[in-house]
């Protein structure tokens, strides 16, 4: 069972990946729309890169209903329990 | 006696564009398949036998029309494949019970009410397998459609035959003094309320033109025949070659080539079309182009529900399903298949040959985008500019499409994903 600290590592180094920033601008506040950029297709990327990296399935209108990096914290690690237990 | 038109087991192979409609209401020529059989055979009352889920929405375009309704059929029947182009035949309706045959398909079936009683079930395609073996069979030499590129292959045909049956002639719209038809004007039907603006070429020397009312045709159009110009559309300074059939209701521009495009579909800047197949409400943005000749002029491969099959033609276009939208400067490579209600920001790159239904295409890569709902929002504004409502009836079918689907799509996005992360 993964940590929601897990959780949040790899989602920050995702999103470091797709939105090509540095990790120090990644807050669990952060929005990832309004303060670290994301485009709408690279809100779609970064739902795509999230599922190749913790190998889930998710809704796409539900994912990309998650704003905050710490949102995608919860809803994730609810995904991985629903799919993986 | 009735008219059954049913599609065989074979619809797969039209997809995308019979995701969402029956194989024989794909268009050929200036009409499609089953106006052709059904003008053919006018004194008999119609019936048809499509896959379940499209009964509620091709009931709601035939009218009183039977669709799918078996008890119906208790009389004698003439069975026709809708995949049957069905010109230029000597075909009757009357006549004895027996099997037409191409290559092993039913092109036909002549029953009598007696045998329709004694073997139809619930299935229609078990009571044709059953008339198979026990009537007598007779080997025909009509055309049996198998692709969507053998739509696109005999589309001239059909235009010059849906012109034929079409019986009228001359220039009866509005026509600019400073246009001209160039050949016969015996070739060519300008509806009486259709508008050729100044600078227009006409040109029927190699086969038919047909314009519809309501179309306009702008200054600097180039339209050669065989041609079909259909209901509300308009041509904005195209190069429309021969072969063609658009609308109604498209606004089409550029370069067209042999082409068929189903109506309430744009392409209304320039780039070329050929040897393609488009569905209804897709909008191809600027300079979106396809191949469709090979550089070693070799036959083009296709490949459909992931099987690759050779076309054995050179000259193939792409295949574009209904709804989907792309962006500017999208390039199709030859033979490719597009689906269904998807939306492609192309760049500058030629495309995969294949594109899944319902999904993003966006950087070289698959996405499912951004759901459903979505694609059918988007779907519904498109529509409402033209004021054809979405109906309930529609959304399901789509819905039912969009699961149809699943698995193509899961597969190109799986592949992607793996690409985001590794590069």
């Amino acid at each position: 069972m993964l940590s929601n600290e897990e959780i949040r590592d790899r989602i920050i180094n995702v999103t470091t990946m797709i939105l090509n920033i540095d990790s120090s601008q990644i807050k669990n506040d952060s929005d990832f729309a309004s303060d670290l950029g994301a485009e709408s297709l690279q809100s779609v990327e970064l739902v795509a890169g999230f599922e190749e990296e913790f190998e889930i399935e998710m809704d796409e209108e539900e994912a990309l209903s998650v704003s905050s990096v710490g949102e995608a914290v919860e809803y994730i690690a609810k995904v991985v329990a629903d799919q993986h237990g | 006696m009735k008219l059954v038109i049913y599609e065989d087991s074979t619809y797969e192979n039209f997809y995308p564009f019979s995701l969402v409609r029956p194989v024989f209401e794909l268009r050929c020529g200036a009409t499609s398949l089953s106006e052709k059989l059904r003008r053919n055979f006018p004194s008999l009352d119609v019936a048809y036998s499509t896959r379940s889920y499209l009964t509620d929405t091709f009931q709601a375009k035939v009218g009183s029309a039977q669709v799918n309704n078996l008890p119906a059929l208790d009389d004698d029947l003439f069975i026709a494949n809708g995949r049957w182009l069905c010109i230029n035949t000597q075909i009757t309706a009357e006549g004895p019970e027996e099997v037409g045959v191409k290559e092993g398909s039913i092109v036909y079936v002549r029953v009598q009410q007696e045998t329709v009683r004694k073997y139809l079930g619930q299935d229609l395609n078990e009571f044709l397998n059953t008339v198979l073996e026990v009537l007598p069979k007779k080997a025909v030499e009509e055309e049996l459609v198998s692709y969507c590129w053998d739509i696109v292959h005999h589309n001239s045909d059909a235009l010059v035959a849906d012109f034929q049956f079409l019986g009228q002639a001359g220039v009866h719209g509005k026509m600019h003094e400073l246009s001209c038809v160039y050949g016969e004007e015996s070739q060519v039907f300008v509806a009486s309320e259709a508008v050729i603006q100044p600078m227009v070429v006409l040109d029927s020397t190699e086969g038919p033109i047909i314009i519809e009312d309501g179309a306009t045709i702008f200054p600097h159009s180039r339209i050669e025949g065989p041609c079909f110009i259909g209901q509300d559309t308009q041509i904005v300074g195209g190069k429309i070659r021969e072969g063609c059939s658009i609308g109604p209701v498209c606004r089409v521009g550029g370069e067209v080539e042999e082409s068929i495009i189903h109506g309430y579909s744009n392409k209304y800047h320039d780039g070329f079309l050929g040897h393609a197949y488009v569905g209804e409400w897709v909008n191809l943005g600027a300079i979106t182009t396809n191949s469709d000749l090979k550089n070693d002029y070799s036959t083009v491969e296709v490949k459909l529900n992931g099987q690759l099959i050779d076309t054995n033609d050179t000259k193939v276009g792409s295949f574009i399903g209904d709804h989907t939208k792309t962006s500017i400067g999208t390039l199709f490579n030859t033979g490719s298949i597009v689906g269904m209600m998807t939306n492609i920001l192309g760049g500058s790159e030629i495309l995969p040959k294949t594109i899944p239904s319902f999904c993003l295409f966006a950087n070289g890569k698959t996405f499912k985008g951004f759901g459903l709902r979505k694609f059918l929002q988007t779907a519904e504004t498109a529509m409402g500019r033209r004021k054809v409502p979405l109906t309930e009836a529609e959304r399901q079918m789509l819905t039912y499409a969009y699961e149809l689907t699943k698995d193509e799509r899961q597969e190109a996005v799986k592949k992607s994903r793996r690409q985001i992360l590794s590069n």
